[in-house]
């Protein structure tokens, strides 16, 4: 299909370049280390008072520290240059390239840049899952895995979608830049899972800010507590967000064609 | 004498002016820096409900306290960072800079501290609403607020000094990020960001009483709380104290050289 | 010249630049992670010369020659590879305050007022930034609004300025101290003919009034044949000329342009001298600067002329021509 093939293509010549830049490789290893200790070492304090965090225990939370690391790399390295790089292009209007280009305009600018050396994290995430699992002891099996890889999914759309609206406001509001460090800020809270925060910070962390279903929702299925239901819902709630979000962006688009013209 | 004071005053003014005219930006920034606070706040909260009540010496109410005054001294400690120094060196602005018959020191200093009553001003309201929600337990002094007022103000004068002399490390090498990362690490566990103090096992909190980090954070912030006596209060302000003076001799002597490795190399 | 009475005095000053090399590859880049190499640039070679106090002197040169590195050797910003600057019987690398209240830089292209503020609160942070004394700065001001016409504009933020207005309010702001020296690179830069023209005008007048000593560089003949009595021309880090203006065109200009207006519109001028263009009767030649008088008085005599003019060449040119006598190997 058309957007895999664009996606690779972007992704060679963006790997390209980035490998590069080696300086960029060693930096980024140390701030994902730094990151990981500093989680680490929270972790442990936590636990030095208490046993069991909420229902979970410290292994479960090691697992979900997993997740949260590993789709925050995804997320700074897919979704966030893309649609920084589409902010700066609404801002100085050079998005005009990207929307004279013969591929659908949503596609060309959610896939064309991509930071490699973020996969860092994806890896560092994706070993600390594995050891959080192999500490667990239950049971993980094959469905929860299939589980979990669904939920990923679906929890990466959910993020894109929030993204690209949130981006798409810039063509309406100019200092939305402002906006991602706020977005930075609330998915920190993912470190941790939504069900020890108050309701109303839940319900905007899953909702609003769909940072639960990026991060606890897998980190449920593979610590066995998630349901067919929630991820039926799960599934319901990707598919209103791409649909509103591809929305968004067509009036966003009308809008910035509208005033250049 | 005159001249410098209405300078401060002029630049106090000016970064006044500046920053009211970005009130969304600010507000924005504010919001979102919340978060991390917030987070610490239900954690610990949550433990303390695990373990019937208390934590590390403070009760539920008492972390959200901790928390909340958390953002006003987070707000007031935020200074020139460090990674500035690679754009001014580069896109030239040192050299306007290094034209003017005054130390840039002076000029940042005066914009900062303007900016920090905007800051006092923008945080109030949020304030009044984490009060609302998180309902922490206080127990206000006069003499623990205003030694508060001097140490909140003597935390900003410390994490100031020495985050301008980090910054200075941007004249010999660009390489600078991995240090500035491993400082900011380091002063994250050990100020009093992460967790109060209290939380951490002794040595590290040994350590912590050697760096200036705590000054900055931990202190003010425990000092309203009335967690410290008026001896212990009057030894942090001599801490303090001592920070700046050191933060202000590593200038002294290192920005010399620093002008000098500039204009050799120029821009 | 003697030194002492020079407002600055230049002698054998060189800067060399060590500029990393580097090369494409990944071996070139593992191996420039343990070596780095370098190369060295000589951005000025072994200047020298004196500048009278009042004078104002003009810096020609091609993009690179030069002329921005002398002037921040001269204000200070740069340390000389070799070579002694010193001005206002300062050393200007010493950076002392004395001598930064008794000069300015300003440069075309860099904004030093701030952005979203009304110029006039711009103007008075630099009042306390250099301790101008009250009643003097009150004057200074006052005297620049009149003269650059400034009265609606200092109170609008500077963002909606024009960027002639801007540069206008850039230049004010950068005079307020009254400065004894000014260092002017590229001041005219980008902007209209008017604008230049106001600015000239201006940075003349101060001059006149304030007998301050002005160097000022720039790519407009025009900015340089207005206000520069002396010219010193910069090329690869070298003085190729140090003096006169007039006598620059003299030297180095090769030839003369004859513009004749004939009535026959049919006649070929070839035989008198390169023909540059021809249209409607109007003929451009260039003749050799030696055989101008001699071929004037035979096309005169010669052919049936409406109207003949005598030019110089256009100074670009000439000074293009001095760049090229001093092309490499």
């Amino acid at each position: 299909m058309d957007l895999f093939r664009l996606m690779w293509k972007f992704f060679r010549v963006g790997a390209m370049n980035e490998l590069q830049y080696r300086a960029n490789l060693v930096l980024q290893l140390l701030q994902s280390l730094l990151g990981l200790v500093t989680g680490l070492i929270g972790l442990a304090l936590v636990f030095t008072f208490t046993n069991d965090l909420g229902g979970w225990s410290r292994s479960e939370l090691l697992a979900v520290m997993g997740v949260h690391i590993m789709m925050g790399g995804v997320i700074r390295m897919t979704i966030q240059p893309n649609m920084e790089r589409l902010m700066g292009e609404v801002e100085d209007g050079t998005l005009d390239y990207a929307l004279t280009k013969p591929a659908d305009a949503q596609v060309l600018i959610s896939v064309r840049e991509i930071r490699i050396w973020q996969m860092t994290d994806v890896l560092m995430g994706v070993i600390i899952l594995l050891i959080a699992i192999d500490q667990m002891q239950a049971g993980i099996g094959f469905i929860h895995a299939i589980g979990f890889g669904i939920a990923i999914v679906l929890g990466g759309l959910m993020i894109y979608s929030f993204w690209l609206m949130l981006t798409t406001g810039a063509f309406w509001i100019t200092q939305v830049d402002t906006i991602i460090q706020l977005f930075d800020g609330l998915y920190q809270a993912g470190r941790w899972p939504v069900g020890i925060y108050p309701d109303w910070l839940r319900t905007t962390l899953t909702f609003l800010v769909p940072v639960a279903f990026a991060v606890t929702i897998p980190a449920e299925a593979v610590t066995d507590r998630l349901t067919i239901q929630v991820l039926a819902g799960a599934f319901v709630f990707t598919v209103l967000l791409l649909v509103l979000s591809r929305t968004v962006w067509k009036i966003g688009l009308r809008q910035y064609s509208g005033a250049s013209a | 004498m005159k001249s410098t004071i209405r300078m401060y005053l002029g630049y106090m003014r000016l970064s006044i002016l500046q920053q009211f005219q970005y009130p969304v930006r600010n507000y924005f920034y504010m919001v979102g820096m919340i978060a991390e606070p917030i987070i610490y706040l239900v954690v610990w909260q949550t433990v303390a409900r695990a373990r019937g009540g208390a934590v590390g010496g403070f009760t539920a109410g008492e972390i959200a306290a901790y928390y909340i005054v958390w953002t006003l001294v987070r707000n007031m400690n935020i200074v020139l960072t460090p990674y500035a120094w690679e754009n001014r060196i580069q896109r030239g602005q040192l050299s306007g800079q290094l034209l003017r018959p005054i130390h840039p020191l002076h000029i940042d200093l005066a914009y900062f501290t303007g900016w920090k009553f905007v800051v006092i001003a923008m945080w109030l309201p949020i304030a009044a609403v984490l009060i609302l929600v998180f309902q922490p337990a206080i127990q206000l002094s006069l003499g623990n607020v205003a030694a508060f007022v001097i140490a909140l103000w003597g935390g900003f004068l410390v994490r100031f000094m020495l985050q301008w002399a980090l910054g200075m490390l941007s004249f010999w090498t660009t390489r600078v990020n991995a240090v500035f990362q491993l400082y900011f690490t380091i002063e994250l566990l050990l100020s009093g960001r992460f967790v109060p103090l209290s939380f951490l096992p002794d040595w590290a909190q040994s350590i912590a009483g050697w760096l200036p980090f705590k000054w900055a954070f931990g202190y003010p912030i425990e000092v309203i709380l009335g967690r410290w006596s008026p001896q212990e209060i009057f030894f942090g302000f001599a801490m303090q104290a001592v920070w700046v003076l050191i933060g202000l001799a590593i200038i002294a002597l290192v920005w010399r050289a620093g002008v000098s490795r500039f204009s050799s190399v120029g821009n | 010249m003697s030194a002492p009475t020079a407002t600055i005095h230049v002698t054998n000053l060189s800067k060399t630049f060590h500029v990393p090399e580097r090369e494409a590859g990944i071996k070139a880049a593992l191996r420039s992670l343990v070596h780095r190499k370098t190369r060295d640039v000589k951005a000025v070679d072994q200047i020298a010369f004196d500048v009278t106090p009042g004078e104002v002197v003009g810096f020609l040169g091609p993009n690179g020659a030069g002329k921005t590195t002398t002037l921040k050797m001269l204000s200070g910003l740069l340390y000389p590879t070799s070579g002694e600057v010193t001005v206002l019987g300062h050393v200007p690398s010493r950076r002392e305050k004395d001598f930064l209240r008794r000069i300015t830089l300003i440069m075309g292209n860099r904004n030093q007022l701030q952005w979203d503020i009304p110029a006039i609160d711009s103007f008075e942070l630099n009042r306390d930034v250099y301790r101008i004394p009250d009643a003097d700065y009150k004057r200074t001001r006052d005297e620049f609004i009149e003269l650059l016409d400034l009265e609606n504009l200092v109170h609008k933020p500077v963002r909606n300025l024009s960027l002639g207005e801007r540069m206008k309010m850039e230049i004010a702001g950068a005079l307020l101290h009254r400065p004894q020296v000014l260092f002017l690179d590229e001041p005219t830069i980008g902007l209209d003919v008017t604008m230049q023209r106001r600015l000239r005008e201006f940075i003349a007048e101060y001059n006149r009034r304030n007998g301050a000593t002005v160097l000022l560089t720039s790519h407009y003949m025009a900015d340089v044949e207005a206000l520069c009595k002396r010219v010193i021309v910069i090329h690869r880090g070298h003085i190729l000329f140090d003096g006169d203006f007039r006598a620059l065109v003299d030297r180095f200009s090769a030839y003369k342009t004859i513009v004749v207006t004939l009535a026959n519109h049919q006649l070929d001028l070839t035989e008198y001298g390169q023909v540059i263009a021809a249209d409607a009767g109007k003929v451009t030649l260039h003749v050799p600067k030696s055989e101008t008088a001699r071929i004037t008085a035979r096309l005169l005599t010669d052919l049936p002329v409406d109207d003949l003019t005598i030019e110089d060449p256009p100074i670009a040119d000439v000074i293009e021509r001095v760049f090229a006598q001093d092309a490499p190997e």
